[in-house]
């Protein structure tokens, strides 16, 4: 009965106020009536019965707000009158709106990748459920693992945390548990397959699942069937699933493809399912586009990982990666059965692990040396993407965030400044009635609304962004994918953060306009303020001490964008130890087409022959990995006479190793400084020989190195290699890493140790423009072959600091931003001041101040402000920076250059700012100035 | 206390009033100020802000009715809740009025 009346009140609104006034004005008509009874004539009686009345329309006001729609009412009114004041003052508002929208945008733009990359769960049924298993132990697990594929990291607590097991732990798992009602395994690494369909090839990210794999996840097919178990044992007929982009952009989303035949590296598939749109798999950021069953392993990549275990490698090829108990590699994510917690689940997965490894663990290891399983929550999928980006994104979060509060700084001293010339307005009506409270909640609906309004145009800009952003995370060795779609998340943070800074920078200046001196504020013009001198102090400071703010923010972030441009120049300078100009770069893998052994070392060689003989290749030569590609090898070396005491117990030192073809020094441009490089001539008819550099003979050789010998399989085996040449010293897989000792092995004289090779092309000419002339020549060779990596050296060199780049581009951009936002607010403040001390200066001026010193005095004042800014800034970046010492390279966080040169230009951009109204100061006609007010 | 006792002691003059039958507001305030001889003055201010809660509340009714002098005005009634309420707070009036009473007397 009562919301009825109420809402009936609010939509009967207009026949109520009509109610309302009529029954007033009849009140009012018969107090008249009484007081012409009284004898008053009519005029008097009416006038007085308006005084005895009081504020109609106070009182209309008090009656309404029992109807208690009041503040909807309001609101209403507020917004009506917040759109107006804007159009009155456009100039204002769209400063304020576009410095919002730039602090909003930057924010929403950065949250919308921390959702995708952080926040947001897998596209799954139940993912809740889902649980992803690793292990941890301290050190290299002893005895019970030989070979890891996948990752392997350090966590914060001195153990080796890694997601890889061995095939036969995962079925003793899914046979023996309790806990879980299903589990998948997946090979830890994706790998780039060799597609052909219909004789054409091309490639594709692949991943291979176990048959559980869909069922665990709950993942349903858009077409098809999807995987099962009976696909994935080693006579099944090989079957694949695809994903719905590669339906769409290889098959032009053919329904008639479910049935179809594809070639995966060579080997016939069927096709028999395509997955939803929105799944690609557990990973963020990697989109696998074929799923092929772990059993067709041997078929898709016969070579995998062959040399993880050199001194083992016969026979690690001989046993299937299937029956290998020491051979980790697969990944696992299980679901949990209803009502079983991950403590539980973590208990009985433990036991099954220590059951399985048991056998292997030698007598009197130590238990924290042993891995131990870690169940951790499964449904935003695998954490590769949010361990490498968790802390990128963390910071960018906190540079947009500083760069929101100099926005809101900015738009509050505009506020200030505005609240200034709309004093009289407000006196005006607290004088008419109207209560401080609400005075205050229309400013506020003022200033929430151009937040809104900055919030819009911000969500505009983010979403141009975002691709920019992704793009930039991605490198194209390791490319992200991530679909950053306005999610209610990333709305919701929008509209909270408007509002949040809405009001943040608008209650100071609205509690300020409204706390006024009536009657001086009545009487005076809009231009001097009415209030007490104490009072005027007071808000020059508040928009000083805002301007101190800004100038010590905006140094913050030019301090650590001035720390990332330099790191990432000093990455850039890093001398390589060999030309990256000039040079192609290309991978070849002919395994996949069943080259192997001497047949391989032919092809090769035949490849070698023919792209030089193309116009346009200086020479050319081949590398198992390439350099400054973030891969390498690295094997335990056994150094004839090595150590010269024989402390160690097997004697073999860690050294990096690469598997080089004839001339890669030359075309290389390593320079050789002792003895001779690897030629054509070492094949393996001929001795076994390595080069190795300078750093490794510094470190392990000593006096001649030429004719020392090595091996690699064990101390028995350290004559096997000789050692002819010695070369300077290169970077092997990383610029931020110093030179390691190195072995370089002649490719050619082991051909049944080759696999993948990747080619260098030292080019006359641009390398790109290489390209298609060297595609040919594969083509000729062998045209189920595709090339991969194809890029110039530069260009490899340049993905490998993508993270410095992104960090070098974002940061400078948003300082500059800063800048130039700190730079709107000094010049506001500063003519602001000059503004209202016209007078002041006019009376200097007429009592002999030059105008060189009116100049003079006024950018003192700004270079005071300034100085204090800076001096905080400086404080806060010193603090700050540490935080980011990880990130740079070749400087140090403190780094006195970078801070002051920031503090330079940050000098010199606000004496620019503050130069604009001294100069205006300096022009004051004493005159004019003195008939001011 | 204060604040609501004096908002109740409002209610309650006015319920009172509107229990001899309907009238408008304008007598009701005229009615209030007679019987209490001038001491209690309604003003406007507070008068149609109550009567507008109290109809909210659903004690009171109201009607648009010619008056004698043929204008149009407002006349309030009071409801079956009012009288209950009418009742509510005459107690709770009397039991506060009794003891400020006593305090008087003996504090």
């Amino acid at each position: 009965m009562r919301l009825w009346k109420r809402l009936r009140s609010l939509v009967g609104r207009s026949a109520q106020e009509n109610e309302l006034n009529d029954e007033l004005r009849f009140h009012l008509e018969m107090k008249i009536d009484q007081n012409i009874a009284a004898g008053m004539s009519p005029d008097e009686a009416r006038y007085a019965a308006r005084r005895a009345f009081g504020n109609a329309g106070l009182k209309r006001e008090e009656a309404r707000t029992m109807w208690g729609w009041n503040w909807l009412e309001h609101l209403g009114q507020d917004l009506r009158y917040g759109l107006r004041a804007m159009r009155q003052s456009p100039g204002f508002t769209a400063v304020a709106v576009l410095s919002l929208a730039l602090g909003i945008g930057a924010n929403t733009a950065i949250f919308s990748l921390v959702d995708a990359v952080l926040l947001k769960t897998l596209p799954v049924q139940d993912p809740q459920r889902l649980v992803a298993l690793s292990w941890a132990s301290k050190g290299w697990p002893e005895g019970v693992l030989n070979g890891l594929s996948g990752s392997m990291y350090p966590d914060g607590a001195g153990r080796n945390v890694s997601p890889s097991f061995s095939y036969p732990l995962y079925e003793q798992l899914r046979s023996q548990n309790h806990v879980f009602s299903n589990v998948l395994a997946m090979s830890g690494n994706s790998s780039e397959l060799n597609v052909g369909y219909r004789g054409e090839p091309g490639r594709a990210n692949g991943q291979l699942v176990s048959g559980t794999f869909f069922d665990t996840l709950g993942v349903l097919p858009a077409l098809g069937r999807s995987l099962s178990p009976d696909d994935d044992r080693a006579d099944s007929s090989p079957a694949a699933v695809i994903s719905y982009g590669y339906w769409d952009r290889r098959f032009g989303r053919d329904p008639a493809i479910v049935g179809k035949t594809i070639t995966l590296n060579s080997v016939p598939f069927t096709v028999i399912g395509v997955c939803p749109q929105e799944f690609f798999g557990v990973q963020p950021g990697k989109a696998v586009e074929v799923w092929v069953p772990l059993h067709q392993q041997p078929r898709v990549e016969p070579r995998w990982s062959p040399r993880a275990d050199p001194g083992n490698a016969a026979s690690t090829a001989r046993s299937s990666l299937f029956e290998a108990r020491k051979r980790w590699w697969v990944v696992m994510v299980a679901r949990l059965r209803p009502g079983v917690s991950e403590q539980q689940a973590r208990a009985e997965a433990e036991v099954i692990l220590q059951q399985s490894i048991a056998s292997d663990v030698k007598a009197g290891t130590k238990p924290e040396t042993l891995p131990h399983i870690q169940v951790t929550a499964g449904s935003k999928g695998l954490d590769d993407l949010r361990r490498q980006f968790s802390k990128p994104l963390a910071i960018l979060m906190a540079v947009v965030g500083l760069v929101l509060l100099i926005a809101c700084a900015n738009v509050a001293n505009l506020l200030l400044a505005r609240g200034t010339s709309r004093q009289k307005e407000m006196a005006v009506r607290l004088a008419i009635g109207a209560r401080r409270s609400r005075l205050i909640r229309q400013l506020l609906t003022e200033t929430v609304l151009l937040a809104a309004l900055g919030g819009l145009v911000g969500l505009v800009l983010a979403f141009w962004s975002t691709d920019l952003l992704v793009a930039f995370m991605s490198s194209g060795s390791d490319p992200v994918h991530l679909t950053v779609t306005p999610d209610p998340w990333v709305l919701g943070f929008t509209a909270a953060v408007s509002i949040l800074t809405g009001i943040l920078f608008g209650l100071s200046p609205a509690l300020r306009s409204t706390r006024l001196d009536l009657t001086p504020a009545l009487k005076e013009s809009s231009r001097e303020p009415a209030m007490s001198s104490g009072r005027r102090a007071r808000r020059l400071g508040i928009g000083r001490t805002l301007v101190v703010a800004q100038v010590s923010l905006s140094l913050l972030l030019l301090v650590g964008a001035g720390l990332f441009v330099r790191t990432l120049t000093n990455l850039e300078g890093v001398n390589a130890g060999f030309n990256e100009r000039n040079l192609l770069l290309f991978g070849i893998n002919p395994t996949q087409d069943g080259y192997k052994g001497q047949r391989l070392a032919e092809f090769y060689q035949e490849l070698l022959r023919r792209v030089a003989a193309q116009p346009g290749t200086r020479s050319v030569s081949m590398s198992g990995a390439t350099l400054i590609g973030g891969g390498f090898s690295s094997m335990s070396t056994f150094v004839q006479g090595y150590p010269p005491s024989q402390g160690d117990k097997d004697g073999g030192v860690s050294a990096y190793n690469n598997d080089v073809g004839p001339n890669f020094f030359e075309t290389l441009g390593i320079p050789l400084v002792l003895g001779r490089t690897i030629n054509d001539r070492d094949t393996s008819a001929a001795p076994k020989v390595v080069v190795v550099n300078q750093e490794f003979a510094r470190q392990f050789l000593g006096g001649s190195p030429v004719g020392r010998r090595l091996g690699f399989d064990g101390k028995k085996s350290s004559g096997d290699y000789e050692i002819v040449g010695v070369v300077a010293g290169a970077k092997y897989d990383d610029l931020r890493r110093d030179v390691p000792p190195t072995v370089y092995m002649a490719s050619l004289q082991d051909p049944d140790g080759l696999g993948t090779m990747h080619f260098e092309v030292r080019t006359a000419g641009d390398p790109n423009q290489m390209i298609p002339a060297i595609r040919r020549v594969a083509q000729d060779m062998d045209s189920n072959l595709a090339l991969f990596d194809v890029r110039s050296q530069v260009g490899q060199i340049g993905e490998t600091l993508f993270q410095e780049r992104l960090f070098a581009r974002l940061t400078g951009f948003f300082g500059v931003l800063a800048l130039l936002l700190g730079c709107i607010g000094v010049y506001g403040v500063m003519a602001f001041a000059v503004t209202r001390r016209t007078r002041e200066i006019g009376i200097r001026m007429a009592l002999g101040a030059s105008r060189r010193e009116i100049l003079d005095m006024v950018l003192r004042e700004t270079l005071l402000l300034v100085a204090i800014g800076i001096a905080l800034g400086v404080l806060a970046a010193l603090e700050a920076s540490r935080l980011i010492a990880s990130l740079l390279f070749g400087l140090k966080p403190n780094d006195p250059l970078t801070i002051a040169g920031a503090a330079l230009l940050m000098v010199a951009a606000a004496v620019f700012a503050g130069y604009v109204p001294a100069r205006r100061a300096s022009r004051v006609d004493p005159m004019v100035a003195l008939r001011y007010e | 206390m204060a604040k609501d006792e004096l908002q109740g002691a409002l209610d309650l003059l006015i319920l009172k009033t509107l229990a001899r039958g309907s009238v408008h507001g304008y007598a009701i305030a005229q009615r209030i100020q007679q019987v209490s001889d001038d001491v209690l003055r309604v003003e406007e201010g507070s008068l149609y802000p109550a009567l507008h809660r109290m109809e909210q509340a659903d004690w009171i009714s109201a009607e648009w009715r010619v008056t004698g002098t043929g204008r149009r005005a407002k006349y309030y009634k009071l409801t079956a809740a009012g009288r209950k309420q009418l009742v509510h707070e005459e107690e709770a009036w009397s039991r506060v009025a009794g003891a400020v009473a006593k305090v008087l007397r003996f504090a």
